[in-house]
């Protein structure tokens, strides 16, 4: 379960190009131009030689690092964690076991979920690897060429686990409250996070790695920034720069469009977590 | 009088700046809120109180959960809204 996909070094360009924007603006989605502003320009990127976790930790995987080490997360030492219900909510007893709060269990073969910063840092350094870098992470859903999902340019809900799988095509945010409203009143606020590796191969990165659109939200090592001084980005951003710490991939939470392999997210590093959010670890070759 | 930023996702016009009378900070969110009943949800739990999970920015300085209460916007500042997660 521990498998690492090794990836030789290479020159590409990070973010995305502009056809993507207007591509965007032009498409059935709700959210303006300027919200993706961060994803553009496209900059240069030079990567050496590294592996990659071919899927995100398991909650099998950081059960293991718990028995080992007596590590207690940050959800824990709160004794709250965050979970969608109406609205994102603090509720007490959530964590990377029991995801959905007191009573829920963590699948073993599922992403961890719940998992902070530093969480993932410390796992990562107790299997002697590391969070990727950004870069690293988008060369790894991509390759060096330009593609939006993983598998390449055209959107298929099979290939990942995205709220339009569980839901159907959504294109607003009434509609995806409403597909999760009915989620919720059913089962409550259960992390719908899928098997690992669940949507392989058809969901595939070219080099292999798994779940790179979709099922959790990852996170990076790298800290939030603009890829350049020019991009025009969401005011209400700016508080991530230099704070935050890029994600990348998406979730069971998200559209289409934001499980493509140049979308970022950002998040707080002290100490947050929610119930659709994990990692995978790297190496240096 | 303090300018307010949030996502601009939040509103329907797709505006993210507003103009709200200084204070103690939870004074100018809750006064946000009641100008922009359309953030309500974003910014203040069922009992009116400021969500603690949503960051806050005062003039480029993330104000910490527990020094929020004591934090006093002077006229002229700038508050920024911004989620634990925010983009995408």
């Amino acid at each position: 379960m521990d498998e690492m996909i090794v990836i030789g070094g290479g020159s590409f360009l990070l973010g995305s190009p502009p056809w993507v924007l207007r591509w965007l603006a032009e498409s059935d989605q709700p959210l303006p131009p300027d919200w993706f502003g961060d994803e553009t320009p496209q900059v240069a990127r030079d990567l050496a030689p590294y592996r990659i976790d071919r899927h995100p930790v398991t909650v099998a995987a950081f059960a293991e690092f718990v028995r080992a080490t007596g590590y207690v997360t940050e959800a824990e030492s709160r004794g709250f964690g965050m979970l969608y219900q109406h609205g994102w909510t603090e509720c007490e007893g959530v964590s990377w076991c029991a995801p959905a709060g007191p009573g829920s269990v963590g699948h073993a073969d599922h992403p961890v979920v719940n998992v902070s910063w530093n969480d993932a840092t410390a796992y990562a350094r107790w299997v002697g690897k590391r969070l990727p870098t950004e870069p690293e992470w988008e060369y790894a859903a991509r390759g060096a060429g330009f593609r939006l999902w993983p598998w390449g340019n055209d959107w298929s809900p099979g290939k990942a686990n995205t709220a339009e799988y569980h839901g159907g095509t959504m294109t607003t945010l009434a509609d995806w409250k409403n597909w999760w409203a009915t989620v919720h009143n059913r089962y409550g606020a259960i992390s719908m996070t899928t098997p690992v590796g669940a949507f392989s191969p058809a969901g595939d990165s070219v080099f292999g790695c798994v779940d790179m659109a979709g099922n959790v939200y990852e996170w990076t090592a790298t800290t939030s920034d603009l890829y350049a001084a020019t991009a025009r980005y969401e005011p209400s951003m700016l508080p991530a720069i230099g704070n935050y710490r890029v994600i990348r991939g998406g979730s069971w939470m998200n559209f289409r469009y934001q499980v493509r392999c140049s979308e970022r997210m950002h998040g707080d590093p002290l100490g947050w977590s929610n119930f659709s959010l994990g990692f995978r670890c790297a190496q240096d070759a | 009088m303090v300018t307010v930023v949030v996502p601009s996702v939040w509103t329907a016009d797709r505006r993210s700046s507003f103009h709200v009378e200084e204070g103690p900070l939870f004074e100018v969110l809750k006064r946000f809120v009641a100008q922009h009943p359309e953030c309500r949800d974003r910014v203040v739990g069922p009992d009116g109180e400021p969500l603690m999970f949503m960051n806050v920015c005062v003039d480029d300085r993330l104000v910490p959960r527990q020094d929020r209460a004591a934090t006093v916007v002077p006229a002229g500042s700038t508050v920024i809204l911004i989620s634990p997660i925010a983009g995408g």
